[in-house]
């Protein structure tokens, strides 16, 4: 299994992208205004629900299934 | 095996059996072995598991109705109370044993407690940074988002969506 998809879907992963999804509304909202802003803080609402729901959006790109629980059941 | 043997030798078997439908090729049937071999253990005298080649028996899975492996059925008296496809978490899979142990279908897995202080928290951060940037066109987007992440913290303790969904399964078989 990618080390990378391994970290993502590790509870340190999971946190990373919660807090990164986070900072990303919040830049977008209260930062930077505007339609730019507003597509900033929809991107960084991917990484946040994906993280708070145990997904990994990217993992199929490495072969690995998108379900959290399926990748650590997969080490 | 026909469906009608193997029907047979779940009902002439003294314990409920949780029946895995698996392959040597499957890379998620070998994924879940151990876990497998661990609730064997733990089940062992209690609920027996068979394990049931696909590639050996393509019409028994066929007439099972089994499309995809990892299948795991779970049988009691020779009736299937549980079914499940694909790789899952050990609590998951637990379930199935315990299904067959029981005869109720496995309990829908509810959120931790861990998580639904999570889902609150970020729900109510992403709500938070929404209103604090005033609220003003897609703003609004923004808030909905919180709001849905909130609620998916206390949905399975919500009546209305308990009714709603309860409703909705009456609709659809």
């Amino acid at each position: 299994m990618n080390p990378f998809v391994k970290f993502m879907a590790s509870p340190a992963g999971r946190i990373t992208r919660i807090v990164a999804g986070i900072v990303l509304v919040a830049l977008g909202l209260l930062v930077m205004h505007g339609v730019g802003g507003i597509i900033v803080a929809i991107v960084g609402l991917v990484p946040l629900v994906a993280g708070l729901f145990d997904f990994c959006v990217f993992a199929p790109l490495f072969g690995a299934p998108m379900s959290g629980p399926k990748i650590r059941g997969g080490k | 095996m026909t469906k009608e043997e193997f029907e047979q030798k779940l009902r002439a078997h003294p314990r409920p059996v949780v029946v895995d439908f698996w392959a040597a090729w499957c890379a998620p049937c070998r994924a879940i072995e151990s876990v497998l071999e661990q609730l064997e253990k733990e089940y062992a005298g209690r609920v027996d598991t068979w394990k049931v080649n696909a590639d050996e028996e393509i019409e028994l899975l066929r007439s099972l109705h089994v499309y995809g492996i990892p299948t795991l059925i779970a049988y009691r008296d020779g009736k299937d109370v549980a079914k499940r496809t694909g790789a899952a978490p050990m609590a998951t899979l637990a379930s199935l044993f315990e299904s067959a142990l029981t005869g109720e279908p496995p309990k829908k897995m509810a959120p931790r407690f861990a998580d639904r202080l999570l889902r609150l928290g970020v729900g109510l951060a992403v709500i938070s940074i929404a209103v604090l940037s005033g609220l003003s066109g897609l703003h609004w987007l923004v808030a909905a988002v919180g709001t849905g992440i909130m609620f998916t913290a206390v949905y399975d303790r919500c009546p209305i969506w308990r009714a709603l969904t309860a409703q909705f399964k009456r609709t659809s078989v």
